[in-house]
């Protein structure tokens, strides 16, 4: 009887200590269970592009077996309030971004969660910046000529959205330049950019990257674009910033997880997908997508996501989607 | 020639091993489900979404196109020998071919409406391929208003025409437009109709009201309507092919059939059974054998056939190349591109080359794999009739429930899709057509969309509707529809008024 405990024991002992050197054996595994990484949005976006690009480094040059779950709806809520409900032992992960967990909580009278309090927010991963575009056929060049034919007539402009980062940069840009513009909501950015081709829209706001291929071959002019500085990839297109108008808007990603990760296993973490960013060839593909990678600790990370909830406030009030 | 280098540019990609795999399994599953009484293409489609999801698009539209248009070659199957439509356009195809089976001549109603679904198909196949690049040209310069026309257009010509008369389908298409309104408005962003159901929020997924409604549905009214014990006509293979006057007899109904069928299924919100019903009409006036039409003749079962086949491909004509989908399984489609990022829509062809030419090459594939499938093979088909329903009506749900549950990981969906399900089968019962409703599901919120775009790019003048030469054309056809359904409508009941009080005249004589 007593042997038999002690035996039984000593195997669990054993298997115990060959999971942990399982674990440690690989050099960036923080589970030996498979990770799932929860994307806010349906298959095919760039968030999700995003998570593929994660899971499938993590795979491979890590040892750390992830998958990417989808579930969309509600602008992100519903995965966050899955992934809060989850337990905090890195193997749920969600692909943070604006619309759960800075723009939500001013949107929606009540969320079933809290965007700090109920998540560990482990690392940032990159962002990219939407602009103002306009009609070439218009002959508007800078802001300035903008600011002065919308003063003159009211123009339409096409936001993928109500509640949409392109929308809430449509309010800013309104506000910042004391001027009213009609806003068109599409769904996504695509139809309202048929719409534009088609003459239907005056101008739009997108991502400026993702429209470089329009702004080459002439059929739309960037003004402007809402990022701290301009894109390496356009150094021609200037930043609302230099221009006088203090407008910073980017669409982030990051990964974050369920409050109460322990801190070793989230500085594990943090450092294992710094590693996978810091890969140039990983870096070039989010490059592609648009997005620019900056590394950024935990902290860091935790503290801007509690200070653009203040940022986004105002903006979204302005654009009069509070619930 | 432009379109010749671009059907074979399309050939080349449908002749890829992979394409070819998801193209044979699309048009068999289809056929599989088309074979089964009662059950539709729409829940085949369900049961491989979610695999979808993993293949690239042109794979998974080619799939997704060979089910429906299989389920259309299957569907005959079961009408011809049971005389239950595999499919609704099927029942237009049972009039005569149930009639020949019973003459002991269900061999050759099978191989006629295998040739009369390949030659509908391939008609259906060159007016894509000739008109889908001319209208999205034209489709290029469309502003929201002439959207709205277009889907305004489609709505009402559902409904005028819906098989349960247009009272009743107007009804449906009116409940279905108010299921659409249920989710954030887009226009401002308030949250409609939810109930404070947070799974709400983005409204009820087309597949989920699709599923309910068809596939649900039609599972819970087949198992009512058990005929166990299945098909007790066999082929004869001796009298397979055609007598030499038969094959010549079926050559003008499958063109006058494909044309026809190639027309209506190019108009947005009218589908395969209208046209094939309006086909077999106009036959039955046109054909030589008109006399003998009702008991059993070879051209009654080829021009349905051929006409729903050749609508079947051309409904993808508006879905592609303006993203307006003409029928509910086309709003699928939309919904499936929506998943790869891909916006049907007027650039469509220009930026997805490769997948619209090979969606169009599959096309002639697929009715290929479709003719060996339906007529060598038919003896398969026939032998499937006999597996018991007790089997096959769980699976269907069980997979039904797993597509659904597929596509937002959410189980509140498996439960909405049931209870939509429940209720789309009483709606069966009291005879209303669950097809409207999926319509106005579907077009209303884009056509809303479109209505308050048009608004807000006017500065609130509605004249845009008319000044616009695209969308005032398409509100004139509109005006015509209506007109011409208010008279038949009319003309019906004043005949059916007449009928009565002529026969109580005449009854008059003998009760006095």
């Amino acid at each position: 009887m007593n042997y038999k405990a002690q035996f039984t024991g000593a195997v669990m002992a054993v298997a115990a200590a060959m999971t942990s050197t399982a674990v440690l054996a690989e050099p960036g595994a923080w589970s030996d269970e498979p990770v799932r990484i929860v994307v806010t949005f349906p298959p095919g976006g760039t968030s999700d592009l995003v998570a593929r690009l994660l899971a499938q480094q993590l795979d491979t040059g890590f040892g750390q077996k992830a998958v990417v779950d989808n579930r969309p709806g509600a602008a992100g809520t519903v995965a966050a309030d899955y992934v809060a409900q989850q337990p905090a032992d890195g193997t749920t992960l969600i692909l943070s971004n604006n619309a759960p967990f800075t723009i939500s909580p001013t949107r929606f009278k009540s969320l079933p969660y809290d965007p700090i309090e109920d998540f560990t927010h482990v690392a940032y991963i990159g962002a990219s910046a939407p602009g103002l575009f306009v009609q070439p056929s218009s002959g508007i060049t800078t802001l300035e000529a903008y600011v002065a034919q919308v003063k003159e007539t009211p123009m339409t402009y096409g936001s993928s959205g109500v509640g949409s980062i392109s929308h809430i940069l449509g309010e800013a840009v309104d506000a910042a330049l004391s001027v009213e513009s009609i806003h068109v909501p599409y769904q996504g950015s695509a139809p309202a950019i048929q719409d534009f081709r088609a003459g239907a829209l005056d101008s739009f706001y997108d991502m400026v990257v993702q429209n470089s291929d329009m702004i080459e071959d002439g059929e739309a002019v960037a003004l402007a674009i809402a990022s701290p500085e301009r894109n390496p990839q356009l150094p021609d297109v200037p930043t609302f910033r230099e221009q006088g108008y203090d407008i910073v808007i980017e669409n982030w990603v990051g990964l974050s997880a369920p409050a109460g990760l322990d801190p070793a296993l989230r500085d594990k973490i943090h450092e294992t997908v710094l590693a996978v960013f810091a890969k140039p060839e990983v870096q070039a593909k989010l490059t592609d997508l648009g997005i620019t990678h900056v590394a950024m600790s935990s902290e860091d990370y935790e503290a801007l996501v509690g200070e653009l909830i203040g940022v986004w406030a105002p903006l979204i009030e302005a654009a009069g989607i509070k619930e | 020639m432009d379109i010749l280098a671009n059907f074979s540019q399309g050939l080349l990609v449908v002749l890829q091993p992979e394409n070819l795999m998801y193209c044979f399994i699309g048009v068999f599953l289809g056929t599989f489900i088309g074979v089964l009484p009662g059950i539709g293409s729409m829940a085949a489609i369900a049961m491989i979404l979610p695999i979808t999801f993993y293949l690239d698009p042109t794979p998974a539209l080619v799939m997704i196109a060979g089910v429906f248009y299989g389920a259309e070659y299957g569907g005959s199957t079961a009408s011809i020998l049971l005389n239950v439509p595999g499919t609704p356009a099927a029942s237009i195809t049972a009039i005569e071919g149930h009639q020949l089976a019973k003459k002991g001549r269900a061999g050759v109603a099978l191989f006629s409406t295998a040739t009369a679904s390949f030659g509908g198909g391939i008609i259906g196949m060159v007016v894509i391929a000739l008109l889908s690049p001319f209208l999205a040209k034209l489709a290029l310069s469309f502003a929201p208003a002439d959207y709205f026309a277009v889907i305004l257009l489609g709505l009402i010509a559902a409904s005028a025409v819906s098989n349960g008369g247009a009272l009743k389908g107007i009804a449906m298409v009116i409940t279905g437009l108010m299921l659409g309104t249920i989710g954030i408005d887009l226009t401002t962003g308030v949250t409609r109709f939810t109930m404070g159901v947070p799974e709400l929020r983005d409204g009820i997924h087309i597949v989920i009201v699709a599923m309910g409604l068809f596939g649900v549905g039609e599972v819970i009214a087949s198992i009512r309507a058990t005929r166990s014990g299945t098909a007790t006509q066999t082929v004869d293979y001796s009298d397979f092919y055609p007598s030499k006057k038969e094959w010549k007899s079926l050559f003008a109904p499958i063109l006058r059939g494909g044309a026809i069928g190639s027309f209506i299924g190019a108009l947005p919100g009218t589908g395969q059974t209208i046209a094939a019903a309006l086909a077999y009409a106009v036959e039955k006036r046109v054909s030589p054998q008109r006399k003998d039409f009702g008991t059993g003749v070879v051209p009654g079962v080829a021009v349905p056939e051929a006409a729903n086949n050749s609508a079947t491909q051309t409904a993808f004509i508006p879905t592609l190349t303006l993203g307006v989908p003409g029928s509910p399984p086309m709003a699928i489609v939309i919904g499936a591109l929506m998943i790869y990022g891909i916006t049907p829509g007027p650039r469509l062809l220009t930026e997805q080359p490769d997948m619209f030419w090979g969606l169009v090459a599959s096309f002639l594939v697929g009715n290929i794999m479709l003719l060996i499938l339906n007529v060598p093979l038919i003896g398969i088909w026939v032998r499937l009739l006999n597996i018991p329903y007790k089997y096959m009506y769980p699976t269907i749900i069980v997979l039904i429930c797993m597509g659904v549950y597929s596509l937002n990981n959410n189980v509140f969906d498996i439960w909405l899709t049931l209870v939509i399900g429940v209720v789309g089968y009483v709606m069966r019962l009291f005879r209303f057509e669950p097809a409207p409703l999926l319509l106005g599901f579907v077009l209303g919120p884009m056509m809303e969309e479109h209505l308050r775009r048009t608004m807000l790019l006017s500065r609130g003048d509605p004249m845009v509707f008319v000044t616009r030469p695209i969308s005032a054309t398409l509100l004139a056809i509109t005006a015509l529809i209506i007109v011409f359904a208010l008279y038949s409508t009319a003309r019906t009941h004043r005949r059916a008024l007449a009928a009565r009080l002529g026969s109580s005249r005449k009854e008059q004589p003998n009760e006095l």
